[in-house]
């Protein structure tokens, strides 16, 4: 009986290696690019996942059966390499890790599957000729936020969520400051950082002290700022400009969020998606900007009556000199937090 | 003059969390069990304590008593929690720290899967609203730091003398020390050592699934996987730092608070350091204080982890 158990297993767990092989020849057969995306966070976190999971959504109704995607959330750096292997031997075709922190794996994956293509962001590096990266000019988006932020404080006092002082959300701090600072140099700043993407209630704390320091417009970036902007509508009359189109959807955000940006990885995705079907596996740094349609940029309808002509002019200006031209803002990297 | 004002002002209402999940542990502790476990609880607490208001509400308003029952709820669970924690630790004597990470791990993960399935993406509720005091929240200077604030703050501060009260004052508390100070003569003296340490356990749970409540009703009032972010670590170190008095335990809270307070307002004023430097600084003040009190560690209960079994004689 025992011997027979054993060579039913062993029938049972030969047919199933076979049966695998049989379904990754069938999906190797199709002529789709299958991108497979890899999230620390949630594809509905408000922020910075869910916007490239937008983005995949948004490639697929363009591209139509040209491409298919398949995604896994939660992952951290240490544990997206076995779900990366395994997206490779179900024959991915792209495998999208989203966030600097997974460069490394990326990098050793690379080397060991040459004939797989990669792609993390955000990075201007280029680091292998199956690696794709990607990197926002998220100092466009945070300069036009800076804009109004500018033009509509009362009490002269602004207030700045970040995470960490890196990656795009260093230059979006960077741009807002700029456009605070060229439509309102009298304003003061107030600039500081959680230390984490995902610390809700320290953004909300950061946020709510800057708030009671005289602040009475905010901005923040990544997915902890849907936290300060929570924070804002605790507080009459406190504003918030969001770098993510989603907080205009929420109920606080529609009752406090100005205006936001988003990014718009559709065209990012559609770009990848061209070059592979070229035969272009990687080793290209993918730069994101208003000028290659890279990012997005809405009001909130229920506030932007509220603007006056001069604010919206102001940013119409600024926004279609970014469309018009990729050089963007060169001087966002000296910007300096002190004295502000 | 205004600076400091509102520094004080926030530091009590960031406190009320790293407070009641500590005093918890506390109780934990005094009984002679260490539960790492609190982050987990917290976890759970906080997503149940969201989840009710949400459900009812849909994000909109809600009446008040919904966020109680939440908070009452997530008590309940936490309780449970603490109790199945002791079924690992007490009956079945398991490491605790091992089953206490084990219960981390549970919790969060239980937590952030529930919230998936039940609540789906990133959601925020009304919460509590604040609830100055009549007259005494017009007292100049102290009327803002200590009476503007949410219900919870007032209660979460009064539980405070009432822990003090119960520990040092009542038959149970004295129970609770004998257990975790010298199980064995304890039960020599009659007291059922293991069902003194559910009680507890059960105390500390509901304790710190209260402070999780609060953090994603009164405070955050949202709730995502990583609401918690390590907070249920440091109330367990703050027990350290507070010599496993809830007064000394009440003011590490507030001086943790007050630095990250501190800090939030310093990194304003755009100083060129690192911002790192400045984010470091309530835990570097926890590792400070904590290394300049280590003699008085001595005065930790002196059965803590050790679990108790009668039919052997250590």
């Amino acid at each position: 009986m025992k011997k027979l158990l054993t060579i039913l297993l062993v029938v049972c767990l030969t047919s199933m290696l076979f049966a695998g092989g049989a379904s990754e020849s069938a999906e190797k057969k199709s002529s789709a690019v299958k991108i497979a995306l890899i999230v620390e966070n949630t594809i509905d976190d408000k922020g910075w996942c869910q916007s490239m999971y937008d983005g995949l959504v948004e490639a697929k109704a363009i591209l139509g059966d040209r491409m298919e995607f398949d995604y896994s959330e939660k992952m951290k750096p240490v544990d997206a390499g076995s779900i990366a292997r395994q997206y490779v031997a179900d024959g991915y075709d792209l495998i999208v890790a989203h966030g600097a922190q997974y460069k490394n794996m990326i990098t050793e994956l690379a080397a060991e599957y040459p004939d797989v293509s990669f792609a993390f962001g955000t990075s201007a590096e280029v680091v292998g000729s199956n690696v794709f990266t990607y990197m926002p000019e998220s100092e466009e988006t945070g300069y036009l936020s800076g804009l109004i932020a500018g033009l509509v404080t009362k009490s002269n006092v602004i207030g700045l969520v970040g995470p960490v002082d890196g990656g795009d959300s260093a230059r979006y701090n960077r741009g807002f400051v700029l456009g605070v600072k060229d439509v309102n140099p009298s304003a003061k700043i107030l600039v500081a950082h959680t230390g984490s993407f995902s610390d809700f209630v320290k953004a909300g704390e950061l946020a709510a002290t800057q708030i009671k320091s005289g602040a009475d417009v905010l901005t923040g970036s990544s997915q902890q700022a849907i936290g300060a902007l929570r924070a804002c509508a605790e507080y009459d009359g406190v504003m918030w400009l969001g770098q993510d189109l989603a907080q205009l959807t929420t109920a606080e955000g529609q009752a406090r969020c100005i205006a936001a940006s988003s990014y718009n990885y559709s065209a990012v995705i559609v770009g990848l998606v061209e070059n592979l079907e070229k035969g272009v596996k990687g080793g290209v740094c993918v730069p994101m900007n208003f000028n290659n349609d890279g990012f997005v940029f809405d009001y909130n309808s229920a506030l932007k009556a509220n603007l006056s002509s001069d604010i919206v002019s102001k940013v119409d200006q600024a926004l279609a000199e970014f469309k018009k031209s990729a050089d963007g803002l060169a001087d966002w990297a000296s910007v300096s937090y002190d004295s502000l | 003059m205004d600076v400091l004002i509102n520094i004080l002002a926030m530091t009590v209402p960031f406190s009320v969390a790293l407070l009641l999940a500590s005093i918890g542990e506390m109780f934990n502790q005094r009984a002679g069990v260490f539960n790492l476990g609190c982050e987990g609880i917290m976890a759970i607490g906080a997503f149940v304590g969201m989840l009710i208001p949400f459900l009812v509400g849909r994000g909109g308003a809600v009446p008040l008593y919904y966020n109680f029952v939440g908070i009452i709820l997530a008590a309940l669970l936490g309780a449970l929690l603490g109790l199945f924690f002791g079924l690992v630790c007490v009956t079945f004597r398991a490491p605790q720290g091992i089953a206490g990470i084990g219960l981390q791990m549970f919790g969060v993960g239980t937590a952030g899967t529930l919230f998936r399935h039940f609540v789906g993406g990133t959601q925020s509720i009304p919460g509590l609203p604040t609830m100055p005091i009549p007259a005494l929240s017009k007292i100049p200077v102290l009327g803002e730091i200590f009476f503007s604030h949410n219900i919870m703050v007032y209660l979460a501060f009064i539980f405070v003398p009432i822990s003090c009260y119960i520990l040092f004052r009542t038959p149970w508390g004295l129970k609770v020390r004998a257990v975790g100070t010298y199980p064995r003569a304890a039960d020599t003296m009659g007291i059922n050592v293991n069902r003194t340490r559910y009680e507890a356990l059960m105390v500390g749970g509901a304790l710190a699934g209260i402070a999780g409540a609060y953090l994603s009703i009164c405070q955050a009032k949202m709730f995502s996987d990583e609401l918690i972010a390590g907070r249920g670590f440091i109330a367990v170190a703050l027990v350290y730092f507070g010599h496993w008095h809830p007064v000394k335990i009440m003011l590490g809270a507030l001086l943790f608070s007050l630095a990250q307070t501190i800090q939030y307002n310093v990194q304003g004023l755009g100083l060129s350091l690192p911002y790192e430097f400045f984010v470091m600084l309530p835990y570097l003040v926890v590792i400070i204080v904590l290394s300049l009190t280590s003699k008085n560690q001595t005065m930790s209960p002196a059965s803590l982890g050790k679990p108790f079994n009668r039919e052997i004689r250590a």
